[in-house]
């Protein structure tokens, strides 16, 4: 059997009895037993590995780890995720009670995606897939509303470029503040401008934080 | 677009937050071969995702 790692937990009972609990450092991770041979990219297997996330966060807020990371042991796991321990520690206690909002709003202004067929090098067309990322920008009415309404209800928040057709307003929130998050999503419906507002989510963005 | 769509949006925004964000742990980027695919299908879904949401403004 191996363990597919879900997230970094800063008490058991924060993960059991929704998943298996595997103690690293003073920490927990959480995890799903498969058969060694399950392929990661079964459909079936993500649909399971989403839904226990979802429940997890229900019952406490845990950095994410992305995924695709195994273990076979609780002492692998232990020392892959060592360098890890004290900054999780440090975000699990800093943000138990927060979460991670997405506000996904479609682009103002595209960069055509680069055909990866016209570079002679992997490295160009990378830069040129991040110059494309980094040109989509935000209608600037929307991104007034957006500060104006969601941002004062958050504790930090950053505006990500993920790809050429969007941009990212990812915050952190406190959880007894998610409706007031809704409804002033409810209001930005009034600039017009698509967009998609997601959570709560995880310490996903914000896990790379270490500055508590 | 459908409502059977629409209750997609859900499901495809979960599954970008599971593949695509969180602590990456070093040396575990790389899944397999079939998962590659299924990687890029997941940034496909993204696209697909703010596209779909694009058309349900417009609507």
């Amino acid at each position: 059997m191996k363990s597919i790692a879900i997230g970094a937990h800063l008490l058991r009972d924060d993960v059991e009895p929704v998943a298996e609990a595997v103690p690293v450092g003073d920490l927990y991770l959480s995890a799903v037993a498969v058969a060694d041979d399950q392929p990661l990219g079964d459909r079936d297997l993500l649909l399971r590995v989403a839904g226990v996330r979802a429940k997890l966060l229900d019952v406490a807020t845990f950095v994410a780890l992305r995924y695709g990371f195994t273990f076979t042991s609780a002492e692998e796991a232990q020392s892959k995720t060592l360098p890890f321990h004290g900054r999780w520690k440090r975000l699990l206690t800093a943000h138990r009670e927060r979460v991670e909002i997405t506000l996904k709003v479609a682009a103002a202004t595209q960069t055509p995606r680069p055909d990866r067929h016209q570079f002679a090098s992997g490295a160009e067309y990378l830069r040129a897939l991040h110059a494309a990322t980094q040109a989509a920008t935000v209608d600037p009415l929307f991104r007034e509303a957006a500060e104006r309404l969601v941002v004062p209800l958050t504790v930090k928040h950053r505006w990500i470029h993920r790809d050429e057709k969007s941009v990212e307003l990812a915050a952190l929130v406190e959880r007894t503040r998610l409706e007031e998050v809704r409804e002033a999503g409810e209001e930005l419906r009034a600039t017009g401008v698509p967009f998609l507002l997601s959570g709560p989510w995880p310490l996903e963005v914000f896990a790379d934080d270490d500055h508590e | 677009m459908s409502d059977e769509r629409l209750e997609e949006l859900p499901l495809l925004e979960t599954l970008d937050h599971l593949l695509d964000r969180g602590v990456v742990i070093a040396g575990e980027a790389v899944i397999s071969i079939g998962d590659v695919d299924l990687l890029y299908l997941g940034l496909n879904i993204v696209l697909a995702n703010v596209d779909a949401v694009m058309r349900v403004s417009k609507r």
